[in-house]
């Protein structure tokens, strides 16, 4: 079975397919720069770079895997959490192209999609990664543990308390004056510093001296993440050296960084341990942080790191969701909607349950 | 040709489907005061629905006309995401339609606005609610008389724009000036409903009750308006945005793109 997915939750405009043996056959991804000099993403602008390019990206998507429309059977979309105004973009473009062949058709979890990167295989990975295990996903929008038992499903044993992990990179490298995106900046400058030159709360260093509050020993015991603090921290150090920031920046951007992958190790560790799994997989912009996957291997279990390309933001993810989820026969998905955070909302779950989508939900006028 | 024509430019998700003989189905969604407008929930599933009810599939729509505003962002976004994605996956031909056009179209074919044999009909002025005390508004006057029964185009006085609703005083002033102008205006739309008293106090204006359906764009007009015109290939079906992301404006504050 060909699959065709769309994802628009963010900036970027991705199509992909997969062939019927599960293998990628084109993963299409434009990336919209237009957002670096706003220092973020704006969800308007994102929008509207989507609807220019997704018919162009969903063409190239089908010529790449050299097939055409008439040869897919299942179409797919990102239906949240993301920014309602893009996700509808491409959910509205793929129902659309569903319905158009009466095709079936799955809405897809964005987390779900960043878990199900690790069943994919590529020529870094040939061998899929199979549940159970545990999977870290942290990226500018989301950090989270997911316990994944089945292809289909996961549970959630912590996520942040405040910002994201990836926020965290991206906020400490504007500190740096680093610009927008910064987190593959501040890695770079990161490797030319000293990673234990400053000490951030929450890192080894800082651990090592002990000293926090009851609160802080709650939190601890919890397998949810807080990355405030730290940056926090970061505009003290840069604050405190005053003219000599600048000098110490290659060290700031190493420490900094290190005390957001520690966070993030420590937890994978934790949950690993609650679990009593010892298969970790990873998703997510910053699973691309070479210090994050370096650390990863040294903690020794069976580890699976996608390619960068499927970290990301990508529709490949996607189609492999949609792969394993029961498939919307049409019409029954012709009224689904975009949802912009938490969990998916029951209704979109099963709209199976709809005895006919073709009875109209409100009144028609007569001709 | 079988033609399916779609506007989601105001809260509404209005449809309709030309059949080969020319008749006409049309279906909408009007969301209750304070309701939020439900296009991407509505819109498909009224499609289906109306095809159904004409016997036909998606796989049989020849043409899809869609209304590409001015109107709410998002609303239109969803509308043309889905006429595109039809477009591209029956496959189809497209044709964009102003939404304020459809409007003044519509305003123009009801009975009051002009007898056969009577005077030239009104002037149409179609404003819409552009949110932030601000409208989007288009002037509109009957096609030439000579044209027959076939639904001829309303023609274009002034072109679409948002504006202030204190400037639509104005705007009409400026188009009463014109040789040939209309004597008499019918304002309609959701801006013209909100804004009527900047409308009504200027003479032989008139704004048609509340709840007249005068005020709601209907896509037969969408329909009727694109049966004539010339697609576009999909790509430059775009929406009418006509004024530019606040983040942009804060960034280099300039007056939004000429419309
Ligand atoms: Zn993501």
């Amino acid at each position: 079975m060909s699959i065709l997915a769309l994802e628009t939750s963010c900036d970027d405009t991705c199509a992909a397919v997969l062939a019927p043996d599960g293998s990628i056959a084109a993963n299409v991804i434009s990336s919209q720069h237009v957002h670096d000099r706003f220092g973020g993403v704006v969800p308007e602008i994102a929008s509207r770079h989507h609807l220019e390019l997704v018919n162009l990206v969903v063409a190239r998507a089908l010529a790449e895997a050299h097939i055409a429309l008439e040869d897919v059977q299942l179409l797919a979309a990102t239906q949240g959490p993301g920014l309602v105004g893009a996700l509808l973009v491409g959910l509205s473009t793929a129902k659309s192209i569903a319905c158009a062949r009466e095709l079936p058709f799955v809405p897809v979890d964005h987390l779900q999609g960043h878990v199900a990167a690790n069943f994919l295989a590529t020529p870094q990975t040939p061998a899929p990664f199979a549940p159970p295990f545990v999977c870290l996903i942290a990226s500018g929008g989301h950090t989270l543990l997911a316990h994944v038992s089945d292809h289909h499903s996961y549970e959630t044993l912590g996520a942040t308390l405040d910002d994201a992990a990836g926020e965290a990179f991206d906020k400490g490298a504007r500190m740096l004056g680093l610009g927008f995106p910064g987190g593959p900046a501040l890695e770079r400058l990161a490797r030319d510093g000293d990673p234990d030159a400053f000490s951030f709360p929450g890192s080894d260093a800082d651990r090592s001296r002990g000293g926090r509050g009851a609160a802080r020993q709650r939190f601890e015991r919890t397998l949810n993440f807080s990355f405030a603090g730290l940056k926090t921290a970061l505009l003290y150090a840069i604050r405190d050296l005053g003219p000599h920031a600048r000098d110490r920046a290659a060290d700031l951007a190493a420490s900094y960084q290190a005390a957001i992958v520690d966070r993030l190790l420590q937890r994978c560790a934790q949950a690993l341990h609650a679990t009593g799994l010892h298969r970790l997989a990873i998703g997510g912009g910053v699973a691309c942080n070479g210090e994050l996957r370096r650390r990863l291997a040294e903690l020794g279990v069976d580890l699976h790191l996608p390619p960068p390309a499927l970290c990301t933001d990508n529709a490949a993810m996607i189609a492999s969701a949609a792969r394993f989820a029961p498939a919307i026969p049409f019409p029954h998905y012709l009224h689904l909607d975009a949802y912009a955070s938490g969990e998916r909302p029951p209704d979109h779950s099963h709209a199976l349950t709809h005895p006919s989508s073709l009875a109209s939900p409100a009144p028609a006028i007569a001709p | 040709m079988i033609l399916l024509a779609l506007d989601t430019a105001t809260p509404a998700s209005a449809l309709a489907v030309r059949l080969h003989d020319g008749s006409v189905l049309a279906a909408r969604d009007d969301p209750r005061p304070g309701e939020r407008p439900g296009h991407s929930a509505h819109l498909l599933p009224l499609a289906a629905d109306l095809l159904a009810r004409a016997s036909l599939r998606f796989a049989d729509v020849q043409r899809i006309a869609v209304g590409v505003g001015p109107g709410t962002f998002t609303g239109l976004r969803i509308g043309l995401a889905t006429a595109r994605g039809l477009a591209q996956s029956i496959p189809a031909e497209i044709v964009p339609v102003s939404s304020l056009q459809a409007l003044a179209a519509g305003a123009l074919a009801a009975p009051l606005a002009g007898e056969d044999d009577g005077p030239p009909g009104p002037g149409v002025l179609a404003v819409l609610d552009a949110r932030r005390a601000e409208v989007f508004a288009a002037a509109h006057a009957p096609a030439a008389s000579a044209t027959p029964a076939a639904v001829a185009p309303p023609v274009e006085l002034a072109a679409p724009r948002v504006l202030a609703p204190r400037e639509l005083p104005g705007l009409l002033a400026e188009l009463r000036s014109a040789p040939a102008a209309p004597a008499r205006w019918i304002a309609v739309g959701d801006g013209a409903v909100r804004y009527r008293s900047h409308l009504e106090s200027l003479p032989a204006v008139e704004v048609p009750p509340e709840h007249s359906p005068l005020h709601l764009l209907d896509a037969r007009q969408v329909a009727a308006l694109a049966l004539h015109a010339e697609p576009l290939p999909l790509e430059s079906v775009l929406p009418h945005y006509l004024r530019r992301a606040d983040a942009e404006l804060a960034l280099s504050p300039r007056p939004a793109e000429a419309p």
